[in-house]
C-alpha cells in the first residue's frame, strides 16, 4: 500500500519536469511559425494549448510544494564554458511568477483568438507570443544569473517583434527600435555586471555552478570582501544590476519605451508591456535579494529609485489622453511601488520580497484587465484612442466598462479589492522602514503616499471620460460589445482583480508561503543549498534587520485610505460631475501643464539633442575621420609611391592579371632570399 | 595520403575541371560535388578528431614530408581544435556559396573555378605547419579575391580591387620579413635551415635564438602587423569596407566570412606563442588594437548610407572582440577564466564566420533584387519579401548579440573571461553595446519596416536559391548558440593546452613587469 502511495507521489511530482513549462511554448513557437497558417482560424491553437500545457506544470508544481511540502527543488546541467550551467529552480518566488505568468498569459491568449481574428499574419503573432511566454518561463525558473540574462534579451526581442507587429506603421518600428535602445542602454551595464560577478566569483576558487544563484548566496561571506577601484564589489554589481532593472522594469529614466511601446497591439500591451516582461526586473531584485542585502547601499539606491518613479511617472499619467498611455504610466507608477518596498527589506529583510511579490501578482490581474478591456474598447469603436474621442461608452458596452471598472477599483486600492491588500501593505511597511532607521526613509513614504492619490485621480479621470456622459465623436455613439473569447477573458481576470486579497486571506497566506523563500533549504540531484540566515547577510551590508514584526500607528493605516477618497472625490467632481472646468489650467501657457504634456523634457532629451545632436555630430565627423583621414594617409602613401615611380610607370600596363604576376612575384623574392641567405646553393 | 591532402586535391580537381566547362549547368555541377565532397571530408574530420589529440600528438591528421629539403621547405600540414573549426567554417561557406550563385551567367566556368579555388587557398592557409606553404597560401588567397572582385564588381572595382591587393599585400611582404628573420636567425643559431611552423615558434619561445629584444620585437611586430591588417584591425581597415561595396556578394560572404578569420588565426597559430617572450605591452598593443576596432565600428556603422559598408563595418567591431579576447586570456590572472576568454575568442572566430555570411547574403538578395543597396531607398521590404524578413532580421539581431545565437555565447566569454586581467577596456567594451544594437536596428528599420517604397516597383520574393544557403547559415547559428558544445568543446581542449600547459605559454600567464606595460 505504502508502495503504491510513494509510486503515486513519485508520479505527482511535477518538479523535475519544471523545464518544460519552458520548452512547451518553445514547442509552441515554431509549430505555429512554420504549419500555424494551415491550421483551426489560421493560427493560435498551438501557442494557447502549448501554455496551457505549462499551466498545468506550473500548478502541479505550486501543488508539491505548497501542499505537499516536498519542498524546494533545483537542477542543472553543463552548458558552454566549466562552470556555466543551464539550471531550473523551484521555489515560493519561482512558483509565485510561475503561476501568475501561465495563467494571465493562457487567458491573454484566450482572448487573443477573438481579438486578432481578423489579422492576416495571425499564426506570426502566436508564435512570437508563444516564444514570449516561454522565454518569459525561462527567466524565472533560471537558477542563475546567465540564463537570467539570456532570457531576459529574449523577452526583449519578443517585447521588439511585437511592439513592431504592424511593422507598417513608423511608429511602431520606431517604438520597437526605442524600447530595445533603453533597455540596450541598461542591459550592457547589466551584463558588465554578470562579468564581474563572475570574476569575484572565480577569485574564490569555485569551479561549477559559479554564477547560480545559490551558490552566490552560500558564499556572500566571502565576496563581501571584494573591492572594485576602491568601492565595494558588491555594491557595484547591484547597482549595474539595476541599471538593468531599470531599462527592462521601467524606471526613471530608462522608462521613456513604455508609452511609446503601447503602439503595438492591444494584447502585447496587457501580456508584455503590463503584466509579465516588465516584471522580470522587479524579479531580478527579489531572486538577487540577498545579494542587494549584502550589499552597502545599494537597497538605499532600489528603494529611492522606486519611489520616486512611482510618484513621478503618476504625474505624467494627469496629463496624457491616449487611453493606454495613461495606463502604460500607471505601470510604470506600480512597477515603482514594488522596486521601493524591496529598498525596503534593508529592514523588512525577505518580508519585503513577499510584499513586492504579492503586489506584483495582483498588478498584473488588474493591470492586464485595464489593458484588455481597453483594448475591448479600440476594437469596439475603431481603434480610437483618445479619451477627449469617447464617452458614455458604458451604456453601448456595459460587460467592458464594468470590467474596466473592476480593474480601476484595483488599481486605486478600493477596500477589499487585490489592490487594496497589496499596496496599501506597501505603503505602510514603508512608514515601519522609516521608523526603523531606514535611509532616505521618510523621503520614501512620501513619495509612495502622494503618488495614491495621483493614481485615484488618473485612472478615473480615465474611466469617467471614457464611460460616462456624452459620446464625442462619431464612431463613440455605436461602440459594439466584444465577443464571447475577450468577454470570458474580461470576467475572469476581473474576478481574480476583485477577489485575489480576499481569496489569499487578505494576502496572509501569500505572505508566508513567499517568506520562506531563502530561509529555507533548497535541494538539489547532488546535495542541500542550506538556508540563509538573511540577518547575519544583512550585517555583511551594514543593514540590521527588524527583529520582530511591528505595527505602523493607526493614522498611518488609515492615510492611504483618505488619499485615495480624495483622488477619487476630485476625479469624480472634475470629470463626473463637471462642476470644475479644468480647461482654464489645462493649456499650453501654463508652464506646469507644459512641463507634463512635455513627459519632463525627458524624450526630447535623450532623442533629439543626445540621440539626434550629440551621437549624429559624433558620426558624422567619424565618417570624415575615417574617410579622409585614416584612408587619406593610406591613398597619400599610394600617390606619393606613384610619383616616385613615374620612371617606372611605363611597365604597369593596367592590365588587371599583371597586377596578380606580383603576387608570384612575391613569392618568388621570398624562394630567392632564402636561398640567398642559406648560402651554398 | 590523408585527408587533407584528399581535401585540398579535391578542391584543386573542382577548380581545374570547372574551368573546363562550358555552360552554367555544368560549371555548377563540377563546383557542387567538389564543394560539398569538401565539406564531407571536413565533416568526416569532424567526426575522427579526438578531442584529446592535443595531449598526445598537438596536431590531428598531420602529414609532414619533405618538399624542397635543401632550403628547409616540406610539406606539413596538420589541425587542431582552432584549425579543423576553421577548415569546417570555410568548407560551409564555399559549399553553400555555390548554392547561392545557383544562375551564375558572366564567365560560369571561370566563377566557379576561382570560387574553389578561393576554397582550397583558405583551407590551405588553415591546415599549414609550414611557413612557406602557410605565406604561399597566404598570398594566394588574394588572388581568387583579386578576380572576384576585378571581374565580377560593381562600378569601382578596378579601384577596390587594386587597393585590396596592394594594401594586404604589403602587409604580407613585412609579415614576410618576420617569417624570414625567423628563419635566419634559427638557421644561424641552430645549423638546421627549416620553415616549420612548430619549430622555428618553439625555438623563439623557449629563447634559443642569438638575438637582441629588438629583433625579437621585430619579428614580432612585422609578423603582427601582417595579421592586423587581415582581421582587420582599425587603423588598417580602411581597404575593407571599399573591398565589399563593389566585390559581388558571393566575394564579401567569402571575404568576411572567411578570409578575414586568416589573421585570427594567426593570432593563435603564430604569435601566442612568442607573447611570452616579445615585449610585453605589445599584447596591450593587441588589445588596444581590439577595444578601438570595437569603439569604432559603430560610429563609422552609423554613418553609411550603403548597407553592405554597414555591414562591412560590423565585422570590424566583431574582429576586435578575438584581439581583446586574445590578449586578455595570455596575461597572468586567473586560469579559469582565461580558459574562458580564450575559447570565447576562437569561437568568436566560428559564430562571426557564420552570422556575418547571413547578413552580407541579405545585402546581395536586396541588391539583386531591389538593384540599390542605398538605405534611404529602400523602406518596408517585408511587404514585399517576408522571408527575407525573417532571415534579415534573425541575422542582425545575432550580429547585435543576442543571447541563443552563436555570437552572444562567444561575447559573453570574452567579456566574462577577460574583465580580471583588463578591467577598463571590458568596461569600454561592454558599454559600447548599445550603439552596436543601434544601427543594426536602426539598419533594419529602415530597410525592411515602415511603409514600402513604391518606387522599388514589383520587388520578388527571394528564391529558393538564395534562400537555401541563408536559412542554414541562420540554422547553424541557432543551434551553435543554444547548444555551442559540438565546436566549442574541441576549441576548449585546445585553449586548456595553450594556456595550461607551459608548451606554449608560461604557466599561469604572462606575468606584467612593473611599468613594462602601457601605463593604463
Amino acid at each position: 500500500m505504502s508502495d503504491v502511495a510513494t509510486a503515486t507521489t513519485a508520479l505527482m511530482d511535477f518538479r523535475p519536469y519544471a523545464h518544460w513549462i519552458m520548452l512547451l511554448p518553445m514547442i509552441g513557437f515554431l509549430l505555429e511559425l512554420l504549419i500555424g497558417k494551415y491550421t483551426w482560424r489560421k493560427g493560435g491553437m498551438f501557442a494557447t494549448l502549448s501554455i496551457l500545457g505549462s499551466v498545468i506544470i506550473s500548478y502541479g508544481c505550486l501543488y508539491n510544494v505548497y501542499v505537499q511540502h516536498l519542498g524546494f527543488w533545483e537542477y542543472s546541467w553543463d552548458w558552454f564554458y566549466p562552470g556555466i550551467v543551464a539550471g531550473f529552480t523551484i521555489d515560493p518566488l519561482s512558483l509565485a511568477m510561475l503561476c501568475m505568468v501561465s495563467f494571465i498569459s493562457f487567458f491573454i491568449h484566450f482572448y487573443a483568438i477573438g481579438y486578432m481574428s481578423h489579422d492576416c499574419a495571425k499564426n506570426v503573432y502566436f508564435a512570437e507570443t508563444a516564444l514570449f511566454t516561454g522565454s518569459m518561463f525561462g527567466l524565472v525558473l533560471s537558477n542563475n544569473l546567465l540564463q537570467l540574462f539570456i532570457f531576459w534579451e529574449m523577452v526583449g526581442v519578443c517585447s521588439y517583434l511585437l511592439i513592431g507587429f504592424w511593422w507598417h506603421k513608423p511608429e511602431a518600428a520606431a517604438a520597437g527600435k526605442k524600447a530595445w535602445m533603453s533597455c540596450a542602454v541598461g542591459d550592457c551595464l547589466f551584463l558588465l555586471g554578470i562579468a564581474m560577478m563572475y570574476t569575484i566569483m572565480v577569485k574564490q576558487g569555485i569551479t561549477s555552478e559559479i554564477i547560480s544563484f545559490n551558490n552566490i548566496f552560500q558564499n556572500l561571506e566571502h565576496l563581501s570582501h571584494e573591492t572594485i577601484f576602491g568601492m565595494s564589489a558588491l555594491t557595484i554589481i547591484c547597482i549595474l544590476f539595476m541599471c538593468g532593472v531599470l531599462g527592462k522594469s521601467a524606471g526613471f529614466p530608462l522608462h521613456v519605451w513604455i508609452p511609446d511601446a503601447m503602439e503595438g497591439p492591444t494584447t502585447v500591451s496587457a501580456l508584455i508591456h503590463a503584466a509579465t516582461m516588465v516584471t522580470a526586473g522587479v524579479y531580478l531584485i527579489a531572486r538577487a535579494f540577498p545579494i542587494f542585502l549584502a550589499a552597502p547601499n545599494a537597497l538605499m539606491i532600489v528603494a529611492f529609485m522606486g519611489a520616486f518613479t512611482a510618484l513621478y511617472a503618476s504625474t505624467l499619467g494627469l496629463v496624457v489622453n491616449d487611453l493606454k498611455r495613461i495606463f502604460a504610466y500607471s505601470t510604470i507608477s506600480q512597477l515603482g511601488y514594488m522596486i521601493a518596498i524591496l529598498g525596503c527589506g534593508a529592514v523588512l529583510g525577505v518580508a519585503a520580497v513577499a510584499y513586492a511579490l504579492f503586489h506584483l501578482v495582483a498588478h498584473a490581474f488588474f493591470k492586464a484587465l485595464l489593458f484588455l478591456s481597453s483594448g475591448s474598447v479600440l476594437h469596439g469603436i475603431g481603434n480610437v484612442r483618445d479619451i477627449k474621442e469617447m464617452g458614455g461608452l458604458l451604456k453601448g458596452m456595459p460587460w467592458t466598462g464594468y470590467a474596466m471598472l473592476a480593474g480601476a477599483l484595483a488599481l486605486i486600492a478600493f477596500p477589499f479589492t487585490a489592490g487594496y491588500y497589496s499596496k496599501d501593505r506597501i505603503i505602510e511597511d514603508a512608514y515601519i522602514y522609516a521608523t526603523h532607521g531606514g535611509d532616505l526613509g521618510y523621503l520614501v513614504w512620501v513619495f509612495l503616499v502622494l503618488g495614491v492619490i495621483l493614481t485615484a485621480t488618473y485612472t478615473f479621470r480615465a474611466w469617467y471620460l471614457a464611460m460616462t456622459g456624452e459620446p464625442r465623436s462619431y464612431p463613440a455613439i455605436r461602440p459594439h460589445e466584444c465577443g464571447f473569447w475577450m468577454k470570458t477573458t474580461l470576467v475572469v481576470l476581473s474576478v481574480f482583480a476583485l477577489g485575489l486579497g480576499i481569496m489569499t486571506g487578505g494576502g496572509a497566506k501569500f505572505w508566508h508561503f513567499l517568506e520562506e523563500t531563502f530561509v529555507h533549504e533548497t535541494h538539489t540531484a547532488t546535495g542541500v543549498y542550506p538556508g540563509l540566515d538573511l540577518h547575519e547577510i544583512g550585517l555583511l551590508g551594514g543593514n540590521s534587520l527588524m527583529a520582530h514584526g511591528a505595527h505602523p500607528p493607526q493614522w498611518v493605516i488609515y492615510l492611504p485610505l483618505l488619499l485615495m477618497i480624495a483622488g477619487l472625490a476630485i476625479a469624480t467632481t472634475v470629470y463626473y460631475k463637471n462642476r470644475i472646468d479644468v480647461s482654464k489650467y489645462v493649456k499650453k501657457d501654463n508652464p506646469l501643464y507644459q512641463i507634463l504634456w512635455n513627459k519632463y523634457y525627458l524624450d526630447y532629451l535623450f532623442k533629439d539633442i543626445i540621440a539626434e545632436k550629440i551621437i549624429m555630430t559624433v558620426f558624422t565627423f567619424w565618417d570624415v575621420l575615417d574617410r579622409y583621414v585614416i584612408d587619406g594617409v593610406v591613398n597619400l602613401l599610394s600617390w606619393i609611391t606613384i610619383q616616385s615611380g613615374q620612371v617606372s610607370r611605363k611597365l604597369q600596363t593596367g592590365v588587371v592579371q599583371n597586377y596578380a604576376t606580383a603576387v608570384i612575384f612575391g613569392v618568388s623574392m621570398l624562394m630567392i632570399l632564402v636561398i640567398m641567405f642559406r648560402g651554398g646553393l | 595520403m590523408g585527408l587533407i591532402t584528399i581535401l585540398l586535391l579535391v578542391l584543386l580537381a573542382g577548380a581545374i575541371l570547372s574551368l573546363l566547362t562550358k555552360t552554367t549547368a555544368q560549371a555548377r555541377g563540377v563546383a557542387l560535388v567538389s564543394s560539398f565532397g569538401a565539406l564531407a571530408i571536413s565533416i568526416l574530420m569532424y567526426l575522427m578528431y579526438d578531442a584529446n589529440f592535443n595531449t598526445v600528438t598537438h596536431y590531428a591528421f598531420e602529414e609532414s614530408g619533405t618538399w624542397m629539403p635543401s632550403i628547409g621547405i616540406g610539406y606539413h600540414v596538420g589541425v587542431d581544435g582552432i584549425s579543423l573549426p576553421m577548415v569546417i567554417l570555410a568548407t560551409i561557406v564555399c559549399a553553400l556559396c555555390t548554392v547561392f550563385s545557383w544562375t551564375e551567367s558572366k564567365r560560369p566556368n571561370q566563377f566557379f573555378a576561382l570560387l574553389l579555388l578561393m576554397d582550397l587557398t583558405l583551407i590551405g592557409v588553415f591546415v599549414s605547419l609550414d611557413f612557406f606553404m602557410f605565406y604561399v597560401f597566404w598570398e594566394l588567397t588574394l588572388l581568387p579575391m583579386f578576380f572576384l572582385i576585378g571581374i565580377w564588381g560593381g562600378p569601382r572595382k578596378d579601384y577596390s580591387a587594386i587597393k585590396f591587393l596592394i594594401y594586404t599585400h604589403i602587409a604580407s611582404v613585412l609579415m614576410m620579413l618576420g617569417i624570414f628573420a625567423l628563419y635566419y636567425f634559427h638557421g644561424a643559431s641552430t645549423g638546421i635551415y627549416t620553415f616549420d611552423i612548430p619549430t622555428l615558434v618553439n625555438a623563439y619561445k623557449d629563447g634559443i635564438l642569438p638575438i637582441s629584444q629588438f629583433w625579437l620585437d621585430f619579428i614580432f611586430v612585422t609578423i603582427m602587423f601582417g595579421f592586423m591588417v587581415k582581421m582587420p584591425s582599425v587603423p588598417f581597415h580602411t581597404w575593407l569596407p571599399d573591398a565589399h561595396v563593389e566585390a559581388p556578394t558571393i566575394g564579401s560572404i567569402i571575404l568576411a566570412g572567411v578570409l578575414l578569420k586568416m589573421g585570427g588565426y594567426g593570432l593563435f597559430r603564430v604569435l601566442l606563442p612568442m607573447m611570452g617572450v616579445a615585449s610585453t605591452w605589445f599584447i596591450y598593443l593587441i588589445a588596444l588594437f581590439g577595444l578601438v576596432s570595437i569603439l569604432y565600428s559603430p560610429f563609422a556603422a552609423l554613418a553609411q548610407k550603403d548597407l553592405k559598408k554597414l555591414v562591412a563595418f560590423s565585422s570590424i567591431g566583431h574582429m576586435g572582440f578575438i584581439s581583446l579576447g586574445v590578449a586578455a586570456s595570455v596575461l597572468a590572472g586567473m586560469d579559469p577564466a582565461r580558459v574562458v576568454a580564450h575559447t570565447g575568442a576562437m569561437f568568436q572566430m566560428f559564430s562571426h564566420g557564420i552570422i556575418t555570411c547571413v547578413l552580407f547574403g541579405c545585402c546581395g538578395v536586396i541588391e539583386h533584387h531591389t538593384h540599390t543597396r542605398i538605405i534611404d531607398d529602400l523602406g518596408g521590404l517585408t511587404k514585399k519579401m517576408p522571408k527575407l524578413a525573417i532571415l534579415m532580421v534573425a541575422g542582425f539581431f545575432a550580429s547585435l548579440g543576442l543571447p541563443l545565437c552563436s555570437g552572444f555565447v562567444a561575447e559573453f566569454g570574452i567579456l566574462s573571461g577577460s574583465y580580471h586581467t583588463i578591467p577598463i577596456f571590458i568596461i569600454l567594451a561592454a558599454i559600447n553595446i548599445p550603439f552596436t544594437a543601434g544601427y543594426h536596428l536602426w539598419a533594419v528599420q529602415r530597410t525592411m519596416f515602415g511603409p514600402y517604397n513604391e518606387y522599388l516597383g514589383d520587388v520578388k520574393e527571394i528564391k529558393w536559391f538564395e534562400f537555401l544557403p541563408l536559412a542554414v547559415w541562420v540554422i547553424i547559428f541557432v543551434i551553435l548558440g543554444i547548444y555551442p558544445e559540438p565546436i566549442i568543446g574541441m576549441m576548449q581542449t585546445t585553449a586548456e593546452y595553450f594556456l595550461l600547459s607551459g608548451d606554449i605559454l608560461p604557466i599561469g600567464g604572462i606575468h606584467v613587469p612593473a611599468g613594462g606595460a602601457f601605463p593604463w
